[in-house]
């Protein structure tokens, strides 16, 4: 493991190319900067880890990058679309087919089953086979005999497995992840991690990952650090498969 | 991705979504939704109420219109029969029956005791359709038939209790002695007059004659009745008649019109009712709008979830708008479905008001403009709250604190809201018989929305700047009004609404029936005398102006006639201005006078004729009137008096004061026109209550054709029909306050998880129940008394327009029925807050906190 002070140069066309990024939100207490001036490109495949302290803006960053927030400044192209002039819609469109999102506390929708949850996107896009696809992937996960539960009906592990059936039954380019086992014992967040990695390699998915964990974080072959708002580490090594 | 991509309609995978949201059932998922539901049950069933028993009453006045009305086509003539050729053609064209209807005096024949009579001779033929029913079940014929020289009467037992009489006595009526053969039951043409002033006789057409009270211009009215034989419409013969006698000073009325006076004051009754109903839903509206927040707000992080999916935010709102229409559905459906029912509860409740039954059925027309009212009532309220849950940005998943959820609707939401409240406005106003009242509400409503809402930020900011007082308690008090979801707003906008809407109808009520009080002691007349002969006016004046205890005595020559035309254009031409159609509908009472009436009335405009004035005729005429036909100082008015023309020039216009119940004429002509003409007077005296009897016994002993109509019996009977209005006021407003009540309670439950943590830490921190308890208690007792000052200004602002602007009666202001108010209005804060805190201090502290 070595430090390298610059970006590395990449395959053609990254799936994330972002530049002179920057993030302002006004609050009660006035405008707060959050991004100031972010610089990075994620190629294909590729497997980062985001890290750094509270509020040093790797969720902001991971925001914008989801189409969930617009920059302030700087432009964003992911997966070859350039998100900065997209109107709301259009962005949930991008989202739909291009983005994963795996959140900290599963976010499931608790008056649908999980192989609703998991149909849903499928369903936005007028799949007319969602629910087969849906199925399949429930059984990927492990969870081909939970489909007619509920998220209450299930526990931490197992509404982190629909999420992840949810987020990957698309095939999306790009998935992120935000602290995905923030929630679960070590011996579960294990799991859910091994799943995440097992699915993002075998559908050659791109991962970018939230994580405060330094063993999890030693798992992706690239670490971002953010501080403050600005990259301040991009760290790239060789890690064991699987 | 290979799937294939199916291109079914998105309203389908709205319908699934919000499907799925439902599937878990009402009663868990839709906690809140128990007010709303109730909100919209309440406001569309009172809507449903109204129009399903008005029309139900309509049903039943139509179903028996021929029998009201008594025959295929009526013909009613003032003062005079129809001419023998009129009387031929009409027998020609059907079965014919021919009435007179007047008011006399019946008296005992010891004189002892009198009492006016709607007096109605009939004829062999009489009735035409159905039957008079006698107590005795003895025919009609039978009973009135003469024996051993005396006619039969038959009449209400109302008479025969009020004279001390029994079927078999003895009463006189003019110059003629009845004996009382039967007790009139039932009459098929009943109440197709307006007021009645008296009890009901029947007497034969010849007995009437025996009375000697027919004298020329006796205000008497002659009714053709004509039955169609099979196969004849009633069309064809109406234009036939026009055809054969254009100028005959009749009215026709077909079964179409058998009721109008009453058909009319069914129509204003039912609009007024559906306006309060109205009110009763939109306050039920704040409820629903307040229930669509709490659930949407619930749904937050769904509806971020659905959006980091890919859901547009268009399919978010239409989700939502699916469930919460499908919601609103049901309760409106029950609301129909109680409205529909509520013939069945109101036929025995107005069975001695009405002549007619109700006629049970399922109305859709009042049923279909309550579900209208109830869907767009729903869409007013939850689109703003549906329309910022669809814009909840998808990154309110990661962070809250920062940037919050817009608050604001964009520019195009509001648009569509607008469009929906006019559309509201549209719809009460389209559907009103009476239009310019509707936009008086209209306008009305909204300006207490806005003025509650501006109330509600007022008490708000006031609580908010309120220097801290010392007194912890009071300072927990103040701080709860002004709090974020402070259920203030919710609070001061339904009750506020409720307590307006109802302190507003006490108001009108006590100032009607003060004025109505005042007027009958102070001013009105304590009799009419009417059918006072030419020859008789001398006598009478000295009669009674000598009698003991008489006061002002007027009296004034008065015939009939009908307006035929105005400024050259003939009435049938002129669409009548709505609250002045009565001008030219029918004959009106005409007079004629050599000075300005000394009262009840003054001169605004123009000037008076000289005393001896002998020129061509000049009238002077109503202000308000000639106002609202647009008619001027030097227009012609056309007359129709008695079968002659006149044409007579407006020479002045008065202010008529209509409420003093006393004469006051429309039009009054210069002396010259009508002196020959025939014609009785009239007369009004005031007297001494005790002197009453008195009078109207020496008035009947020696003018037994002069009628005597006591002002306070009439009042009497317009006050039993107005309670009885005030009862259906009452009820619906009750309505209205009930959907205030609930949205109090709804948004006092809102807060309970709130106050239950803030009870929970207060008594941690060493707070006493009863510290708790005393600053939740000024808390609502602040709440309900701002609320009701303001509900007190809003309904008598509210009550002092629709009094003095519509009803033109003199206003005073009425504080008995904004104390009684202000005490429900407070009692009903309290009572709501009360069990909130009462709950809440229930509460132990540990399990919460370690929660928390």
């Amino acid at each position: 493991m070595h430090d390298r002070s610059t970006t590395p140069l990449q395959s053609p066309s990254p799936i994330v190319a972002v530049s002179g990024l920057e993030l302002t939100l006004s609050s009660a207490a006035g405008a707060v900067e959050i991004l100031r001036g972010i610089d990075v490109e994620i190629g294909p495949g590729e497997q980062v880890a985001l890290v750094g302290a509270s509020g040093a803006g790797k969720s902001s960053m991971m925001m914008i990058v989801g189409g969930l927030e617009r920059a302030s400044a700087g432009s964003v192209l992911v997966a070859g679309y350039d998100l900065t002039d997209m109107s709301e819609d259009e962005l949930a469109l991008f989202r739909r087919e291009n983005v994963g999102i795996v959140f900290q506390s599963f976010h499931l929708i608790p008056t649908m089953t999980a192989l609703e949850n998991v149909a849903i996107p499928l369903e936005f896009a007028g799949h007319r086979d969602a629910f087969a696809l849906a199925a399949a992937e429930l059984e990927a996960v492990g969870l081909g005999h939970r489909t007619g539960h509920y998220p209450g009906q299930l526990s931490g592990g197992e509404q982190q497995r629909v999420a992840l059936a949810r987020a990957f039954v698309t095939e999306p380019r790009l998935l992120l992840a935000d602290e995905p086992t923030g929630n679960l014992d070590g011996d579960t967040g294990a799991q859910i991690i091994e799943l995440m990695f097992r699915l993002s390699e075998q559908k050659g998915t791109t991962l970018l990952l939230i994580t405060h964990d330094p063993a999890l974080a030693s798992r992706c072959a690239r670490e971002l650090r953010i501080a403050d708002g600005r990259i301040v580490g991009d760290v790239t090594r060789a890690v064991a498969a699987g | 991705m290979t799937a294939a991509v199916s291109t079914g309609p998105p309203f389908l995978l709205t319908w699934r979504l919000a499907r799925r949201e439902l599937r878990g059932g009402l009663r868990s998922r839709f906690r809140g939704f128990r007010i709303f539901l109730s909100c919209l049950v309440l406001g569309t069933a009172a809507i449903a109420a109204v129009g399903s028993v008005s029309s139900s009453i309509g049903a039943g006045l139509r179903m028996d219109a021929r029998a009201l009305l008594g025959g295929d086509l009526e013909l009613r003539i003032h003062h005079r029969p129809a001419t023998p050729q009129q009387r031929e053609w009409l027998a020609s064209n059907g079965r014919l029956s021919e009435i007179v209807a007047l008011r006399a005096m019946a008296s005992r024949i010891d004189g002892k005791d009198r009492r006016l009579v709607e007096l109605k001779a009939v004829d062999e033929a009489y009735p035409l359709i159905g039957t008079v029913v006698l107590r005795s079940g003895q025919p009609l014929a039978d009973a009135l038939a003469l024996h051993d020289g005396v006619h039969g009467l038959i009449t209400a037992d109302s008479l025969l209790k009020r004279l001390d009489l029994a079927v078999g006595d003895r009463v006189t009526i003019g110059d003629a002695t009845f004996r009382i053969a039967g007790v009139l039951l039932g009459e098929p043409d009943r109440a197709t007059r307006g007021i009645q002033l008296g009890p009901r006789a029947i007497v034969s057409r010849a007995a009437l004659d025996a009375t000697q009270l027919l004298k020329p211009g006796a205000l008497s009215q002659y009714y053709y009745r004509i039955l169609l034989p099979p196969g004849s419409q009633v069309g064809d013969v109406r234009d036939r008649l026009a055809e054969a006698f254009p100028d005959a000073p009749w009215r026709i009325r077909d079964p179409a019109e058998a009721a109008p006076g009453l058909t009319r004051f069914i129509e204003r009754l039912t609009l007024f009712l559906t306006l309060v109903g109205l009110s009763a839903l939109l306050i039920g509206g704040i409820g629903v709008g307040n229930a669509v927040h709490a659930f949407l707000t619930q749904r937050r992080s769904t509806i971020a979830t659905l959006k980091c999916l890919g859901a547009p935010a268009g399919l978010v709102l239409r989700m939502y708008l699916a469930q919460i229409m499908l919601l609103a559905a049901l309760g409106i459906a029950v609301g129909l479905a109680l409205g529909a029912l509520s013939p069945l509860a109101a036929a025995p409740l107005v069975a001695d008001l009405l002549p007619v039954g109700l006629q049970a059925g399922i109305y859709p027309r009042p049923l279909a403009l309550a579900a209208v009212f109830g869907v767009l009532t729903t869409l007013v309220f939850s689109l703003g709250p549906l329309m910022l849950a669809r814009d909840v940005p998808a990154a309110a998943l990661f962070r809250q604190a920062v940037a919050p959820a817009r608050r604001r609707l964009r520019v195009q939401d509001v648009a569509v809201m607008g469009m929906l409240v006019m559309s509201l406005a549209a719809l009460t106003v389209l559907t009103a018989h009476d239009r310019p009242l509707a936009v008086w509400f209209v306008g009305g409503a909204m300006a207490a929305f806005a003025a509650f809402r501006l109330a509600a930020f007022g008490v708000t900011r006031a609580a908010a700047r309120w220097p801290h007082p010392r007194n912890p308690r009071i300072r927990l008090a103040l701080a709860n009004l002004h709090r974020p979801g402070a259920p203030t707003t919710s609070v001061v906008l339904s009750l506020g609404m409720g307590i307006t809407v109802l302190v507003a109808i006490m108001m009108i009520e006590r100032n009607l029936s003060e004025r109505i009080a005042e007027v009958v002691e102070e001013r009105a007349p304590a009799f009419f005398f009417i059918d006072i002969q030419p020859q008789q006016t001398t006598d009478f004046d000295v009669l009674v102006r000598s009698f003991p205890g008489a006061g002002a005595v007027r009296q004034v020559p008065m015939l009939r006639g009908r307006i035929t035309a105005m400024a050259g254009v003939p009435v049938s031409a002129i669409e009548p201005p709505p609250h002045h159609a009565w001008v030219t509908r029918g004959d009106r009472g005409l007079t004629w006078a050599r000075t300005p009436p000394e009262s009840g009335s003054r001169i605004v405009e123009g000037e008076w004729w000289p005393a001896d004035y002998d020129g061509p005729p000049l009238i002077s005429f109503d202000a308000e009137a000639a106002r609202a036909f647009g008619l001027g100082i030097g227009d012609e008015v056309t007359f129709n008096i008695l079968g002659r023309r006149f044409v007579a020039t407006i020479a002045n216009l008065r202010q008529i004061d209509w409420a003093s119940l006393g004469m006051n004429f429309v039009v009054i002509f210069s002396p010259g026109a009508l002196e020959r003409a025939p014609q009785i007077s009239i007369a009004t005296v005031q007297i001494d209550k005790a002197s009453e009897d008195a009078l109207e016994a020496a008035v009947n002993t020696r003018f037994p054709n002069v009628s005597a109509i006591r002002v306070r019996d009439v009042v009497a009977d317009v006050n039993r029909i107005m309670a009885s209005i005030d009862i259906a006021a009452k009820a619906v407003s009750a309505v209205a306050i009930i959907a205030g009540v609930l949205v109090l309670s709804g948004a006092v439950a809102a807060g309970r998880r709130r106050r239950i943590y803030d009870a929970v830490v207060l008594k941690t921190l060493g707070a006493t129940r009863r510290d708790v308890l005393t600053a939740y208690l000024i808390e609502f007792a602040l709440l309900g008394l701002v609320t009701a000052a303001i509900a007190a200004v809003a309904g008598s602002l509210a009550a002092w327009a629709v009094t003095t602007g519509l009803m033109h009666v003199d206003w005073d202001f009425t504080p008995g029925a904004m104390i009684w108010t202000t005490l429900v209005c407070v009692g009903a804060t309290l009572f709501f807050g009360a069990i909130g805190a009462w709950r809440a201090l229930g509460r132990k502290a540990a399990p919460l906190l370690r929660n928390e």
